[in-house]
């Protein structure tokens, strides 16, 4: 029964399903009840979330951004799954400047909002997106602009909503 | 010869009010009174806290996401502060612990009755509206009482909590839980008895057991569904550790059945209560955290009174976080929301939608735009000079305060 799974065998059936994947990954325990694995190829993901899936090992709790800097060039997607008190963390990282992943939905239906959030706040290319639309931004948001990424200027904002108020008292 | 083609019809529900007092979009297809499709749309209170977290330090942090949310805004101050004590390495005393918890089951207790009271309302019942958010006064008294503020209570530091509950704080907690106590009974009784409230209620938005997993619905919702899903019972933190949850499941998956649920965890969250100020430790209050929190990640979870919520926190090694990122509850149930909407009539979607218990300021929470009419808009100086004008004309002088 997966609800009754203790944290400790969480981790133990993780590290067994993801540390001895197919191809070698990178993993680290930052704390007992934490296991991370960073993959080496972002096409990794959805045979690994399937892996999760089919042990039933957690759910997904969240899916989180990083910009690691334009100096450092690449964006880290992690996936969160929970199950007691272990959190397993699925690292991708991906570049910048040709941020694409793979879609979770056909796996995980409740992802759809974490892969909007995503894809509009780090410029992130999902595929496979059922519902593409923009769940926060407002509808005159500028293309091309993404407020969590780290050289993301407000300043933009002032200027395009200003050259859209100039336009609007032209006509 | 040709089927009968059915038209379509799209009904823009939102963005003001949708079902409660708060923005949000949905647009909902319907093939007469039926719900065919429904879509949502979201980001009408964004304020890009989480972009604004990267440029203010742990301590102004505690104070602003704690401003994410105004009914659950103790979950999220404990929340960020575990994960940052967690980070550096810190041991909160008891009583701290103790102290937080009682404060979180207060939050919980408010936050469920004024849902109860939303929920009532939405199902045309407005007396039990009144009344439950009457009761709910009592709550929002104490926590007054305690810290100074009916919400936005500000009761944790890093490290600790701000105040100390005294005697006469406990013998007020404790004999307002006898009067909430009393009144939870008689709402029991009325959201299972009332014949024509059961009708919006009963067989009302259902949400099967293996439903509630697949979309990812947590807290009381999924709950409801017999999903037993509570972060203070999978991952005791705090003073859950030495003070255990029983979590109440229900296997209906109905509106009705997310009522019941939410009522008797009321009784839970007053049991627990008083098993801590029956238990209460000595001790100090806070503990020293260095300004400057080691490099290195954490994920905190906590059950806030909709559900799992979820904080990741990522240090460079400053007093500043690199990265903040919060996951709300309201979320993950959004998607059940439209899911279940499907198939049913039109005018039960606010009943749905106020079944998982929104809570819209949780779910927006990023990005702020500054438009004021084409205007540029305005600095802080600015907004803080309009603020002292403003009180001014209405004879209260704040100018000679010296903030910073």
């Amino acid at each position: 029964m997966p609800t009754s799974m203790t944290t400790a065998e969480a981790i133990t059936l993780a590290t067994d399903v993801l540390v001895n994947w197919v191809w070698p990954v990178e993993a680290a325990p930052p704390a007992p009840d934490r296991l991370d694995v960073t993959l080496k190829e972002p096409k990794e993901l959805i045979p690994m979330v399937t892996a999760l899936r089919v042990q039933r090992l957690g759910y997904l709790s969240a899916i989180t951004g990083l910009d690691l800097g334009p100096e450092d060039g690449r964006l880290e997607i992690l996936y969160q799954f929970c199950v007691a008190a272990a959190v397993i963390t699925i690292r991708v990282p991906i570049p910048r400047e040709d941020a694409t992943i793979q879609s979770l939905t056909d796996l995980i239906p409740g992802a759809e909002p974490y892969e909007r959030e995503l894809s509009e706040m780090f410029g992130v290319t999902v595929v496979g997106m059922r519902n593409p639309l923009r769940l926060y931004l407002p509808d005159d948001w500028p293309e091309g602009v993404y407020p969590l990424r780290k050289d993301f200027d407000p300043s933009v904002l002032h200027n395009h909503h200003k050259e859209q108020s100039d336009a609007a008292a032209e006509d | 010869m040709q089927p009968q083609k059915t038209e379509q019809f799209t009904v823009p529900i939102g963005p003001q009010h949708p079902a409660l007092k708060e923005p949000s979009s949905f647009l909902i297809s319907v093939d007469g009174e039926v719900v065919t499709n429904a879509i949502v749309r979201l980001g009408y209170a964004h304020r890009g806290i989480e972009k604004a977290t990267e440029s203010r330090t742990y301590v102004q942090n505690l104070y602003l996401l704690e401003r994410i949310c105004g009914i659950c805004s103790h979950i999220h101050g404990t929340a960020f502060a575990m994960g940052v004590e967690r980070l550096a390495g810190v041991e909160v005393p008891p009583r701290a612990q103790a102290i937080r918890l009682i404060i979180a089951e207060l939050e919980r207790i408010h936050s469920h009755m004024l849902w109860l009271g939303v929920g009532a309302h939405q199902g045309g019942f407005d007396a039990l509206f009144m009344f439950s958010w009457r009761d709910r006064e009592t709550v929002m008294d104490l926590l007054e009482s305690i810290s100074g503020n009916r919400v936005n209570y500000s009761a944790n530091v890093l490290g600790g909590v701000k105040f100390d509950l005294t005697a006469a704080h406990i013998g007020d907690i404790l004999k307002a839980l006898d009067y909430l106590e009393e009144r939870t009974h008689h709402y029991l009784k009325v959201v299972t008895t009332d014949a024509s409230f059961l009708q919006r209620t009963r067989g009302i938005g259902t949400m099967t057991r293996h439903q509630a997993e697949v979309l990812g619905a947590i807290g009381p919702t999924a709950r409801a569904s017999g999903v037993l899903r509570d972060v203070r019972i999978e991952a005791p933190y705090g003073a859950y550790v030495d003070h255990p949850v029983t979590t109440i499941t229900d296997d209906r998956g109905d509106l009705e059945a997310r009522f019941a649920v939410r009522i008797k965890e009321l009784f839970e969250s007053y049991r627990l209560i008083r098993e801590v100020l029956d238990d209460l430790p000595p001790g100090d209050i806070k503990t020293r955290v260095k300004r400057k929190i080691p490099e290195g990640e954490a994920a905190f979870r906590v059950e806030a009174p909709r559900g799992e919520l979820f904080y990741f926190i990522k240090s460079d090694g400053t007093d500043i976080p690199s990265r903040v990122k919060v996951r709300t509850p309201t979320i993950c149930n959004m998607t059940s929301v439209v899911k279940l909407a499907v198939g049913h009539q039109l005018a039960d979607v606010p009943m749905i939608l106020a079944g998982i218990d929104p809570c819209f300021s949780c779910n927006d929470r990023m990005v702020r735009v500054n438009r004021n009419n084409g205007s540029d808009g305005w600095t802080w100086e600015q907004l803080r000079q309009h603020g002292i004008e403003y009180y001014k004309q209405r004879s209260q002088d704040y100018d000679p305060l010296v903030v910073g």
